[in-house]
């Protein structure tokens, strides 16, 4: 699987290729996954010549970083407010801090320098420099707003949305107070790591006094696909993700599905969007002794091509009332593409925007502490990743391999409009 | 003190002293070591012979040192000494590398040094007095003040610390582990307030302070950690006579030292940092005193350091940079506010006790109050 640029396709893998390595045994097939994944991995950045820019605008409508397509690599944080003055010093701290954070912002992703002083010898330079020369690299900053902000502390108890509200328990979950929440979050995401990681480090640094970070998670491979001409990437399971996914330039998905439109009970979350992340582990080791059928019908999908177990290639609709001979479904009842799907969810629609992950080793077990760092954006989460979630979390096949160990929902407001103004101006005018 | 044995000279060229105007060669917008503008450049290549610099004498000002080993196998190193002080240095040059560092020098004599070399010490010279950067006269005089308030300070400490230090040392020499447990806390107190000053000292502050991991040679481990494990681990104060009798002599060596040491503004208060530094990398981590459980107790006297340092500069600094100031100060106030509650008796809880949930909290204060601090020497200097 190559990336844009080097490969004639953007599309689907065709391929003879492919379908010839299909045909062969165990040990090509086995084969042919090592050449996708390495093919996902972005040691070699072929994607660059073939692509001008490597810098996305910062300001507009809404926040970079949601439509835009991913990324290879994501640096994500939450980080709570430790202020304890009064509600309007606490309200000031937090304008001024949001400013700061927006105008770095604005310059990280253009490959500028965090503002201020970088040069005098008796200073410590404003920006910490482990970026300084590189390519911004398509590099996106999204700002999050927890529900944790919404309380006393800044009088905004009567501005938190009622689709903010905290993310009900959703069994079979198993989360780790440390991994989860956070009063602001901040996804980067850029197609070099350093990048990205440099900006959840001087946000905490601008922020410090003000903010400390709460944790953090480190993501790569751009595990899940939303459009933009890029070829759908694959998951540790080693499963292409996001095939149905909404694509980020589909206007009309993007309106109907992710921007917060005038249904709002806060004006100023119109043009935002709500984020859901959630730290999937995967049992890996548990989930690389099963075998390829099962492992086809736990997804729905055939592992290489991608293509739902009712089709030939990737892009086929899945047909969810084929039978096989027997009488079974084709696709699974409790296969994860056929609980997941739209057309079995009352239309209901998420945008993806996860990454893989892994962090060394269980202590407790030694085994490999790796998975999928969901990400989704939704107009809604109420009725979008809640109500999926509930689904997939009582029916899924996929929950014999995987946990959710983190979990974080947030406001994401519109973009900052143009130089000078802030992220979340107008909930904090 | 987190010196450690691998990497004692670039923890010792962060100190305060080697801070004199001291360049950053880690600048953001530096592709390699940069310069200062108007510095003199002065040469120096390695060999197994020595180091000999190029020109051996340069007028007061900014001086910019070029430290090349072409093919020096046993010498990788080089400092500019003032008498015992490192003032700046440049290490681990292996064959085929080159650095430098970057001093604000007054007039005077100089060495410079390259361990291990045929002829380790070669003389630099320094003419003229260095031009003091235009600035206000209020800012001025109150930086004056500031200076010689400090070295006012630190002498006063030094004086207690060598009779708190003595009273910790009869007691080992006596036997008496108790006693001994009892004067160990506040022995370190007064060292701890004015550490990055006997950093800057050579070996003097690893002689003092030197933690197990920091020595290669069990059998020449001195000063209080020694002690510290002998009293609180092995439990036996058998052969620590001259342990204790080393330790006595080398803080009458610091007393000597300090008497006539004097310091810049930027060095007050890069200092101060420095020693917040250490709180988060040694005193929060609970390494400092791992067999005592004492990390309480040099975590304030560091803080009360470095507050003593800050209250000295904020005259000027208040003229400077007035909300700087303000900033420093209310993050001083929180950091004191949380060591509050471990308050007990004359001293602090053992901080074994204290877990790694409020340890982090302490940490994210002390790096809220070190964050604005590190911006004060740039706003001292001129």
């Amino acid at each position: 699987m190559s990336r844009p640029g080097t490969s004639t396709a953007s599309g689907p893998a065709s391929g003879t290729s492919r379908r010839g390595l299909l045909a062969l045994g165990g040990a090509a097939l086995a084969g042919t996954a090592a050449v996708g994944l390495a093919g996902c991995s972005d040691d070699d950045k072929p994607a660059k010549a073939a692509a001008p820019a490597d810098r996305v605008p910062f300001y507009g409508t809404h926040q970079a970083g949601i439509a835009t397509p991913a990324q290879d690599r994501l640096a994500f944080a939450t980080y709570d407010l430790t202020v304890s003055g009064t509600v309007a010093e606490n309200r000031a701290a937090l304008r001024q801090l949001l400013q700061q954070w927006t105008a770095a912002a604005a310059a990280m992703t253009q490959g500028k320098t965090v503002p201020g002083d970088n040069d005098n010898p008796a200073a410590p330079p404003a920006d910490t420099g482990e970026a300084y020369g590189l390519s911004p690299a398509n590099l996106t900053i999204t700002l999050g707003l927890g529900g944790s902000l919404f309380d006393k502390r800044f009088g905004l108890a009567g501005k938190r949305p009622a689709a903010l509200a905290d993310l009900p328990k959703l069994p079979p979950e198993n989360l780790d107070p440390e991994r989860s929440g956070g009063d602001l979050a901040i996804q980067a995401c850029a197609d070099d790591p350093i990048v990205a990681f440099h900006v959840i480090r001087n946000l905490a640094r601008i922020g410090r006094g003000t903010v400390v970070m709460r944790w953090s998670q480190l993501g790569f491979g751009n595990a899940t696909g939303n459009g933009g001409g890029k070829e759908t990437p694959r998951n540790l399971m080693g499963f292409k993700d996001g095939t149905r996914n909404i694509p980020g330039d589909d206007t009309s998905l993007m309106d109907g599905h992710v921007w917060v439109g005038d249904e709002t009970d806060q004006p100023w979350m119109r043009g935002g969007s709500y984020l859901v992340a959630r730290r999937i582990r995967m049992r890996i080791e548990a989930w690389d002794r099963d075998f390829l059928q099962d492992q086809e019908n736990v997804f729905g999908r055939a592992k290489y091509t991608g293509a739902p177990l009712t089709g030939a290639k990737e892009t086929d609709q899945p047909d969810f009332a084929k039978k096989a001979a027997g009488g079974d479904p084709v696709i699974p009842a409790d296969a994860h593409i056929r609980l997941a799907a739209h057309e079995n969810n009352g239309g209901v629609r998420i945008l993806r925007r996860g990454y893989s992950f892994t962090d060394g080793i269980v202590p407790a077990t030694g085994e490999l502490d790796a998975g999928l760092f969901f990400i989704a954006y939704q107009k809604d989460p109420r009725t979008q990743f809640i109500a999926l979630q509930r689904k997939l979390g009582a029916h899924d096949a996929l929950n014999e391999y995987i946990q959710h160990v983190g979990s974080g929902l947030f406001a994401c407001p519109p973009g900052a409009r143009a130089a000078g103004t802030g992220w979340a101006q107008e909930l904090l005018a | 003190m987190p010196i450690s044995t691998t990497t004692p000279r670039v923890l010792r060229a962060t100190g305060l002293l080697a801070i004199a105007g001291l360049v950053a060669t880690g600048c953001a917008k530096s592709k390699s070591d940069s310069a200062p503008k108007g510095a003199v450049k002065v040469a120096i290549n390695l060999t197994d012979d020595g180091c000999k610099p190029s020109p051996a004498s340069v007028p007061a000002g900014p001086v910019t040192f070029q430290v090349k080993n072409v093919s020096a196998n046993k010498v990788t190193e080089a400092e500019l000494l003032n008498g015992d002080t490192i003032m700046g240095e440049k290490e681990n040059l292996t064959p085929g590398l080159s650095g430098t560092f970057s001093l604000r020098l007054n007039g005077g004599k100089y060495q410079v040094y390259c361990p291990n070399a045929k002829t380790e010490k070669t003389d630099f010279t320094v003419t003229g007095s260095s031009a003091t950067p235009s600035q206000d006269p209020a800012v001025k005089a109150a930086l004056t003040q500031a200076t010689t308030g400090y070295q006012a300070y630190v002498i006063a400490e030094v004086d207690k610390l060598v009779p708190a230090t003595k009273q910790f040392t009869d007691a080992v020499r006596a036997g008496d582990m108790d006693k001994a447990k009892a004067a160990f806390a506040q022995a370190r107190y007064y060292y701890e307030e004015v550490e990055p000053v006997a950093e800057s000292f050579g070996d003097l502050d690893p002689d003092i302070d030197a933690r197990v991991d920091d020595v290669d040679d069990q059998s020449k481990w001195t000063g209080f950690h020694r002690l510290e494990k002998a009293l609180w681990q092995d439990k036996s104060l058998t052969g620590m006579s001259p342990v204790a009798d080393k330790l006595d002599a080398d803080v009458a060596k610091l007393k000597t030292l300090v008497a006539t040491t004097t310091y810049q503004p930027a060095q007050l208060a890069n200092g101060a940092t420095e020693l917040l530094d250490e709180v988060a990398s040694s005193k929060v981590t609970g390494e400092e005193d791992r067999y005592s459980h004492t990390d309480l107790s040099d975590f304030e006297a560091n803080v009360s350091g470095a507050q003593k340092a800050f209250d000295l500069l904020k005259p000027a600094l208040d003229k400077t940079d007035a909300a700087l100031s303000t900033t420093v100060n209310t993050q001083f106030a929180a950091v004191l506010a949380a060591l509050q509650p471990y308050k007990q008796g004359n001293g602090y809880v053992d901080y074994s006790t204290v877990g790694d949930d409020k340890r982090r909290v302490l940490t994210q204060k002390v790096d809220a109050l070190a964050e604005p601090l590190s911006q004060v020497a740039a706003k001292v200097n001129g």
